[in-house]
């Protein structure tokens, strides 16, 4: 059992498998992760909150920032504190603009995305030359920047907020309702799958190496040739559309955003779930992020003293696995030609 | 007599009170082995650093195929096509040899994240081409059946060669090596002289750094030498090694003493 490692027995099946069997791998669990919302009646029936509204959020959300965050943390090696804030931008984006116009939840979307990247580049420019500690303040300051101008100026109702935000229009004749949040579930799930995709292309080509090759030793790769800080920006960038999308869905699931949503602590928490399911490596900060979004509802002490219950788990978890539950540690290829092993 | 590839002139550099370089002048030509040599501390490292862009030289220039290096950053020097080692390895631990190479090889390739993003069949090709060429030069310097292997698990003669793969991996026209057989027993340094031969034949201008005195004198053109950030000599390896300036600085006693 000591031996035995999840991450290594997944990717072993896949390497093994052929094309076929991995298309057929691939449906099966998209068609499983689909049909969780149709599980609320097993084991898995959260015992306060409705089944359906707590995998909409906190774990598809939850799991869609993880996602987001670990393109900054864990491929590129960026410690960022202040994630929240283009989580606070898109949702704000999407309260603002369907408070003041007509547009709908898919309209706003773009806009959400790209005013979550505007502000990511406009933080990343200046700020990405630091490294390490120092950039993890000036990020923890602009997610709490954010915060304060959203809980301090009119135009965002400060703190009373923005209620009355609109329920995204109908999909192919289906409406969305509050006592059935399936088709916002799958809205997300695929907003996660289009953001796998998009991840797992840009890791096994220039992009990925590059953020590789920066997480590792940022000046060695500067000298190999690799614009560090353009790949940075971008990096930091394309966490912050992802979150800037996660605050857009947020807002049109809650229908209501004040700014005491989007304090420290959710930056933390998103944090947690890569860390906890294993930084680096997308497949366990899927795991982390539904994990720790889940829990806390499933039991229902847990959501008394979430964040304590949190802490502890993850000093726990962090001293068994420190890695986290799917390390990335990358395995070398099966085959190592012989003589090479000297 | 080729033409100068790279020019240092009166290079000075320095950190607080310490001259780690001194009005040093240096020329480099096209297809030569030139060997930098002189005692620990003398500044070796630091002229490669400043060459590099890692430094900004304090006054002096550096010229390099006809670019004024000054103020360019560093990935940019590296493009214009200067590449070099490091004396302490620093190879990517947790990318296999191939990628170490291929990460290199990007510089190069115009395709970027949207290409990536979207498999343009530009980046497709370059994707390929980075391939193709990683294989051939970790084939060139004997290492390409360690290609699927993790850099940080290779033994410590094939990640000194890494090094020197990943180097060619940007398509320098210089090649800066820094200590490449630090550590190496005889028999090793042999073979890396013999390596660092090959790849002059094939093309590149080598600016070696190293301490043992017989695989200089097997390998290099010419040898300059540094002594405290000043250059005390600099002509073909035979006139060099007789130099009573060098000996004294490497034997610490003036030649005429002993
Ligand atoms: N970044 C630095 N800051 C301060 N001093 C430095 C720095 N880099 C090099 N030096 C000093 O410059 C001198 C030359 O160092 P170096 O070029 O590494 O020598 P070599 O490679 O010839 O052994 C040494 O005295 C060293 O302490
Ligand atoms: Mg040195």
């Amino acid at each position: 059992m000591k031996n035995f490692n999840l991450r290594d027995f997944g990717a072993g099946i896949w390497e093994r498998s052929n094309r076929y069997q991995r298309v057929a791998i691939v449906l099966v669990t998209i068609t499983l992760a689909a049909l969780l919302p149709f599980a609320g009646a097993s084991f898995l029936a959260t015992p306060v909150a409705a089944y359906d509204a707590v995998l909409v959020y906190p774990v598809a959300i939850f799991v869609l920032m993880s996602l987001g965050l670990n393109i900054v943390v864990g491929k590129s090696g960026m410690l960022d504190l202040g994630y929240v804030a283009f989580f606070a931008i898109g949702a704000y984006t999407n309260g603002l603009l369907s408070m003041h116009t007509g547009l709908n939840t898919w309209e706003i979307m773009p806009i959400g995305i790209g005013a979550a990247m505007f502000a990511g580049v406009l933080l990343g420019i200046p700020t990405l030359r630091l490294r390490g500690d120092y950039l993890a303040i000036v990020t923890l300051g602009f997610g709490e920047i954010i915060r304060i101008v959203a809980l301090n100026v009119s135009w965002t109702n400060g703190p009373n907020g923005i209620s009355g935000i609109q329920m995204p229009p109908p999909i192919l004749g289906k409406e969305f309702a509050l006592d059935d949040q399936k088709l916002f579930f799958w809205v997300v799930l695929v907003m996660i799958l289009l953001t796998i995709w998009m991840i797992r292309r840009l890791t096994v080509r220039r992009p990925g190496r590059a953020w590789e090759a920066i997480r590792q030793d940022e000046d060695a790769a500067e000298l190999m040739g690799v614009p560090t800080l353009k790949y940075k920006i971008w990096s930091f960038t394309l966490g912050a559309a992802i979150g800037g999308a996660a605050g857009v869905l947020y807002a049109a699931k809650n229908l209501f955003i004040s700014p005491e949503m989007f304090t420290l602590n959710v930056s933390i928490l998103i944090l947690a779930c890569v860390v906890f399911g294993g930084i680096g490596n997308i497949w366990g900060v899927i795991l982390g992020g539904a994990i720790l979004g889940y829990l806390p509802d499933r039991i229902r002490f847990i959501s008394d003293a979430r964040l304590l219950v949190f802490g502890l788990v993850l000093v726990v978890v962090m001293n068994f696995r420190p890695d986290g539950l799917l390390p990335r540690k990358k395995r070398e290829k099966a085959l190592v030609k012989k003589g090479a092993s000297a | 007599m080729s033409k100068v590839l790279l020019k240092l002139e009166n290079l000075t550099m320095k950190f607080g009170g310490v001259t780690a370089l001194n009005e040093v002048n240096l020329e480099v030509r096209e297809g030569e082995i030139l060997a930098l040599i002189g005692p620990n501390g003398a500044g070796k490292t630091t002229v490669f650093n400043v060459i590099t862009g890692v430094y900004q030289a304090t006054s002096g220039s550096v010229t390099f195929d006809g670019h004024n290096l000054a103020g360019r950053k560093r990935f940019q020097i590296t493009g214009l096509g200067v590449a070099r080692t490091f004396q302490n390895i620093r190879l990517f631990g947790d990318m296999t040899t191939l990628e170490n190479v291929i990460t290199a090889t990007d510089v190069h390739k115009k395709s970027g994240l949207v290409g990536a993003l979207f498999g343009t069949p530009r980046a497709r090709r370059e994707e390929k081409e980075n391939r193709a060429k990683a294989h051939e030069i970790l084939q060139f310097i004997g290492i390409d059946e360690y290609a699927d292997r993790l850099a940080k698990n290779l033994p410590y003669g094939v990640q000194r060669r890494l090094e020197i793969a990943r180097a060619m991996g940007t398509s320098p026209k210089l090649l800066l090596l820094d200590e490449p057989a630090a550590g190496f027993n005889p028999q090793e340094k042999v073979e890396l002289g013999a390596t660092i031969k090959k790849v002059r034949d094939a093309g590149y201008t080598v600016l070696l750094i190293e301490h043992d005195m017989s695989l200089i004198m097997g390998i290099s053109d010419r040898v300059a030498v540094l002594d405290f950030g000043t250059k005390i000599a600099d002509d073909s390896p035979a006139v060099v090694q007789n130099d009573p300036r060098v000996i004294e600085a490497y034997l610490g006693v003036p030649a005429d003493a002993s």
